[in-house]
């Protein structure tokens, strides 16, 4: 590996920068090349080399002969991993009274105390927080042209949801998705859900059944990521506009160095030089900026979901608790006013039901003053 | 589940310090132990299916380092028959892959070729067997990173096991009988070299004198000395830990010590006759120690005194309570978002019976 690439592969090994925290960039494309012509093809192919061609081999290899070989595979065998007989498999909920290992102890512990607690609080939210993972364990495409190729990356990508709730201070609440690095940055971009690409501006009080269908999404269509120095734009569409301009003609005044733009469109992840577990941002709507962090880029495994199709793949969403209707609390709040002298505080949440009861007569006439605007709960995506 | 970060390593370094006194590298020395230690039930418990998973990749990320140097062979060895041991107890499904980072593929190599040339055919087979299955994640990484900065590491987690790393032998390997032999031959030559050029020019040869005098001698005198020093360093300890471990024990067991060892040991008792099965249990490195522990007794100290700042919020609530703007109950109330409180919600916020995820003993 060293001697064939010399300094240049050796730059693309990833290496910590800080450790345990961050790597150092890397180009992703050749990180991908230096594991293809490390391993052999059949280490990260996804079906298993017949037992036979193994043996074969590894007799070859180890010059030995073949009950050497027989003897290897009685002693090393699986089953004698086992530390119970066979038709006597235990009970794995089970652990010993007086445990030994340390591991046991400490959840021995644990267990016994949440068995006190008058209620066991299982986190609902944690308990389903890979269910969408588990789905899409080794899923095959119905069309081979579809299959994952084999040596195809992976790349893990944490978005984080802007700080904007006062309950988020303490969590990082996030969604995670997988990409191929064959695929483009806009592909990501489209698969990332943020509640502001819902919102509809206005104000419509006076004509609460006339609130347009047409959310910010559809009108506010440029956005970028922010990757090592370059700004990644959004340009599909000609309404798009390089929203990093403003940011970089303040940087020059500053004496910050020259950041570069190219086109999400026409980038795919194997072109990215970046580092594992450090954030960089995916700014959209102008000014909602969301924490990207690749956590984890690797060779697809036969386990992975082998559909290209479903690609960005989402394996984690934050569930948020809903904000319910201030009155019934019962029903998700659509609506939000302001100088509201029938709320009781300013601003005040409203489901649809409980907002036209309140605020208009039987033939829809608008009761008192107050400003009514259309609110998208963060929950919706849920 | 990062509680579980510590008791797992403890574990682990347990039955990888029980392989380490049976100087071996066979997988059935592994095995013995693997199952006197009954260690496959460290995954049982009432777990839900996401924990086992979330588990499983602890299990890993904890335990897969000891296959990677600066750890001796041996540990080495009993790190990759672990995880071979792990992967198949697992109770997660799918099961959960071993995270291989390209920067130690390197290290797989030539751990294999090592072991191969070495004939531990059980070594090579088992690493074979756990490719052959795709227990790996061929990734970037050793794992997922998602730059969680911690002001204090804990050190523990950090914490190399000594025993396990191979003593520095970097000396004695760079200055061998053959160098000493070849510096003396080419100190000699540059003497005699001296020597004709004085005679030439009539210059007395103190002139030239830039060089010490018995360069050969003085370097192997050095070394030496280094080495009595390591050595006598190392018998200090071993009678610390004769209380433990019967030193007797240790000695028969060598006899089995593996092919790789003696090779190793015979390559360097050529020069300088150095102790290989040395190292094996030095739980009190006390000489060592002393510096460390104080250091560590007076930040425990302080860390008894300082009392955790209140937080901005705690200190604002207090001062305007203090200054009587505020009523008490109306913080209590404070719930923005509803009109009317929903009832038997009071009761729900007794303060809870924290669990103590470390207990005064383990501390
Ligand atoms: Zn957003
Ligand atoms: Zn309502």
């Amino acid at each position: 590996m060293a001697e064939s690439g010399g300094a240049e592969a050796l730059e693309n090994v990833p290496v910590y920068e800080y450790i345990d925290v961050n790597s150092k960039p890397f180009h992703i494309g050749s990180f991908r090349k230096l594991w293809l012509d490390a391993l052999k093809p059949d280490y990260y192919s996804y079906t298993e080399t017949p037992q036979e061609i193994q043996d074969i081999e590894f007799i070859e290899e180890m010059r030995i002969d073949e009950e050497t070989l027989d003897e290897l595979k009685t002693i090393c065998s699986v089953e004698r991993l086992r530390c119970h007989s066979e038709n006597n498999p235990p009970d794995t909920d089970e652990i010993p009274a007086e445990p030994k290992l340390a591991t046991l102890k400490l959840r021995k512990r644990r267990q016994d105390y949440k068995k006190t607690l008058l209620r066991d609080h299982v986190g609902r939210h944690d308990a389903y927080a890979n269910e969408m993972e588990v789905l899409a364990v080794g899923r095959k495409p119905k069309d081979p042209q579809d299959l994952v190729p084999e040596g195809e990356l992976i790349l893990t990508f944490n978005v984080l949801y802007p700080v904007i709730f006062e309950r988020f201070k303490y969590v990082r609440p996030h969604q995670t998705h997988h990409v191929l690095g064959s695929q483009k940055l806009t592909d990501l971009r489209d698969a990332i859900c943020c509640v502001n690409d819902l919102q509809v501006f206005g104000e419509f009080s006076e004509t609460p059944n006339m609130v347009p269908q047409f959310i910010s999404k559809d009108h506010y269509k440029s956005a970028f990521f922010f990757f090592e120095g370059t700004f990644f734009n959004d340009m599909r569409f000609p309404e798009c506009r390089d929203i990093s301009e403003t940011t970089r003609e303040w940087a020059k005044t500053y004496d910050f160095p020259e950041f570069h733009t190219a086109r999400m469109e026409d980038t795919v992840f194997y072109d990215l030089k970046v580092k594992v577990g450090y954030p960089y941002l995916y700014c959209h709507q102008g000014d909602c900026e969301h924490i990207v962090i690749l956590t984890d880029v690797r060779l697809a495994h036969r386990d992975d979901c082998l559909d290209s199709k479903h690609y960005p793949l989402l394996t984690h969403k934050h569930r948020v608790v809903t904000r319910k209707c201030s009155v019934c609390h019962l029903y998700i709040s659509r609506w939000v006013t302001t100088n509201d002298a029938l709320a009781p505080m300013n601003p005040c949440l409203f489901c649809d039901q409980c907002f036209r009861m309140f605020h208009y007569d039987k033939d829809g006439n608008k009761l008192g003053d107050f400003k009514a605007y259309s609110y998208v709960d963060p929950g919706a995506f849920n | 589940m990062d509680h579980f970060k510590r008791p797992l390593k403890t574990d682990i370094e347990e039955i990888l310090s029980r392989f380490q006194d049976t100087a071996s590298v066979r997988f059935e020395e592994f095995l013995t132990i693997w199952r006197g230690m009954n260690f496959p039930i460290i995954f049982n418990g009432k777990l839900e299916p996401y924990e086992k998973s979330t588990f499983s990749r602890l299990v890993f990320t904890t335990a897969a380092p000891y296959f990677f140097p600066p750890y001796t062979f041996q540990i080495r060895v009993g790190g990759l028959y672990l995880l071979y041991g792990l992967y198949h107890s697992q109770l997660a499904t799918p099961k959960e892959k071993i995270w291989l980072a390209l920067s130690d593929w390197e290290h797989v190599k030539r751990f294999q070729q090592d072991a191969a040339d070495a004939q531990h055919y059980d070594v090579v087979y088992v690493l074979r067997k756990l490719l052959a299955e795709k227990a790996f994640y061929f990734t970037a990484m050793p794992k997922p990173l998602y730059f969680r900065v911690r002001r204090k590491q804990e050190e523990s987690e950090q914490k190399m096991c000594e025993e396990f790393i191979d003593r520095p032998s970097r000396p004695q390997e760079l200055i061998s009988a053959e160098m000493l032999e070849e510096l003396a031959n080419v100190h000699e030559h540059y003497e005699r070299l001296k020597m004709g050029i004085s005679a030439a020019s009539g210059q007395s040869s103190s002139d030239l004198a830039l060089i010490r005098q018995n360069l050969a001698p003085r370097l192997r005198n050095a070394m030496l000395s280094f080495h009595s020093w390591q050595k006598n360093h190392m018998e200090n300890e071993n009678c610390n830990t004769a209380v433990e471990r019967s030193t007797s024990e240790r000695n028969s067991k060598v006899e089995e010590s593996s092919r790789r060892a003696q090779l190793l040991a015979s390559i360097k008792s050529k020069s300088y006759g150095q102790l290989v099965e040395a190292s094996k249990s030095r739980r009190h490195r006390q000489a060592e120690m002393v510096t460390a522990t104080s250091d560590a007794e007076s930040t425990h100290r302080t860390s008894g005194f300082k009392r955790r700042a209140l937080s901005l919020k705690e200190r604002t609530k207090t001062r305007l309570m203090a200054q009587g703007n505020v009523k008490e109950e109306v913080l209590k109330m404070t719930r923005l978002w509803r009109l009317s409180a929903v009832e038997d919600e009071r009761t729900e916020e007794k303060k809870k019976r924290k669990f103590a995820w470390k207990v005064e003993s383990e501390a």
